[in-house]
């Protein structure tokens, strides 16, 4: 008997784990089942998770794609286009099968939510598309309410070796109880902008960025991030918005608001294709941030991003 | 805001200023005519461009995929677009930059 049968058009299973040998077998097996049917396989798990596949597979490990996912989805808002979707399209017409690993024990306060929003747009970014994506869950390092979320999120779960579908599968849900409002530190400078004021409100921008210590590439992305924020609030957002640049733990966060509201939840996520015109803003920003919130609703829109110093 | 025009003695355009959604259609117009006018290698000098957003590399990207035959040598561009190039078409061999 296979682990995760591959009736389904797309399979999303969580996997909960409880110890490095667990964790080395199960998702060994799953790569080899894989392997064995002709299937592409990546792996994008933290780096010492990384390390303990690449052992357990041995020669194998040649012929698997492997990626740290501290970095390669260090943002978890770059993981659908950036990790997931890149694999997949790039074997366009065959089943591809993957280990994903967004949530690690270590994830912040500010980046929990966008992992639990990212594990639930999984669904809706593979409907109907030939995949299996094995996600999982360290049972004995992270907080009950992430387990928790892992069954609202995956239509399937695999505990203890066995295999059941995930009664509490809701993924919408997720989507909604994370998209939280938020809220700049107390006293923040606030730039208003409107349109023919753009160029104004990237020179703020990397004023700030500047002076809080960011440098560099680092300081190009924040110009960027912030030029295609601010280009869709004048364009899509109501004509005008608010922009603020502050730091925090180490990170500069640049904040952009408007009126507009962004009702595809899959805005930002879907991979470019060479020939598209538009529709690179918001990708753009996933790329190259350590992270993205976005809050959404009735009275506008927020979307913050984080970048290291 | 932006400065664009015709090389003179070399085919192709230059640009300075800054690329943006209030400077788009002026960029596309010198992108339209560059192609109109390209045979075998077109310039696109930008050493007095202090910006360009992901849409004006867009543009310019696809101007150079839809070229029959040659090559686009963009010169001295500011960062932002040999970031973006690599972001987005990672393997575009019409376009050659040549940096700052």
């Amino acid at each position: 008997m296979s682990t995760v049968t591959t009736e389904e058009t797309f399979a999303h299973p969580a996997l909960f784990y409880r110890s490095e040998a667990e964790y080395t077998d199960r998702t060994v097996a799953f790569v080899r089942e894989g392997l064995a049917a002709g299937e592409p396989v990546a792996v994008a798990v933290p780096g010492p998770r990384l390390e303990l596949v690449r052992e357990g597979l041995g020669p194998d490990a040649g012929d698997v794609t492997l990626l740290d996912m501290t970095e390669a989805g260090r943002n978890p808002g770059r993981i659908i286009p950036g990790v997931l979707r890149a694999f997949a399209d790039a074997h366009a017409g065959t089943r591809v099968r993957i280990v994903g690993e967004p949530v690690w024990a270590g994830r912040s306060d500010a980046e929990y939510p966008a992992c639990a929003q990212h594990e639930a747009l999984i669904n809706a970014a593979f409907a109907d598309r030939p995949a299996t994506i094995l996600c999982p869950y360290d049972e004995t390092r992270l907080a009950a309410g992430v387990l928790a979320d892992a069954l609202v999120t995956h239509p399937t779960v695999i505990a203890q070796g066995r295999r059941r579908a995930s009664e509490a599968y809701d993924w919408r849900a997720v989507v909604a109880r994370y998209n939280e409002p938020l809220v700049r530190p107390p006293g923040t400078d606030v730039l208003a902008f409107a349109a023919g004021e753009l160029p104004q409100a990237r020179r703020y921008a990397v004023d700030r960025a500047a002076s809080l210590g960011l440098a560099g590439r680092r300081l190009q992305d924040a110009e960027l991030a912030v030029s295609e924020l601010t280009t869709n609030s004048v364009v899509h957002g109501g004509g005008s918005g608010t922009l603020a640049v502050w730091a925090e733990a180490g990170q500069v966060v640049c904040e952009v608001r408007d009126a507009g509201r962004l009702t595809d939840p899959l805005a930002g996520r879907r991979p470019a294709q060479p020939g598209q015109i538009g529709g690179r803003g918001l990708l753009l920003v996933h790329y190259v941030a350590d992270l993205v919130r976005v809050h959404t609703g009735e009275e506008g829109t927020a979307i913050r991003f984080w970048l290291g110093i | 805001m932006l400065d664009v025009g015709p090389l003179s003695g070399r085919p192709g355009i230059r640009a300075s200023g800054e690329i943006g959604v209030s400077t788009r259609l002026p960029w596309e117009n010198a992108l339209t005519e560059l192609s109109r006018r390209h045979t075998d290698v077109s310039y696109v000098e930008l050493s007095g461009l202090r910006f360009v957003d992901v849409a004006g590399v867009s543009a310019l990207a696809l101007t150079a995929m839809n070229l029959p035959v040659g090559r686009v040598v963009v010169e001295r561009p500011p960062p932002q677009l040999p970031r973006v190039l690599d972001l987005f078409w990672p393997s575009l061999h019409r376009i050659e930059v040549t940096p700052r």
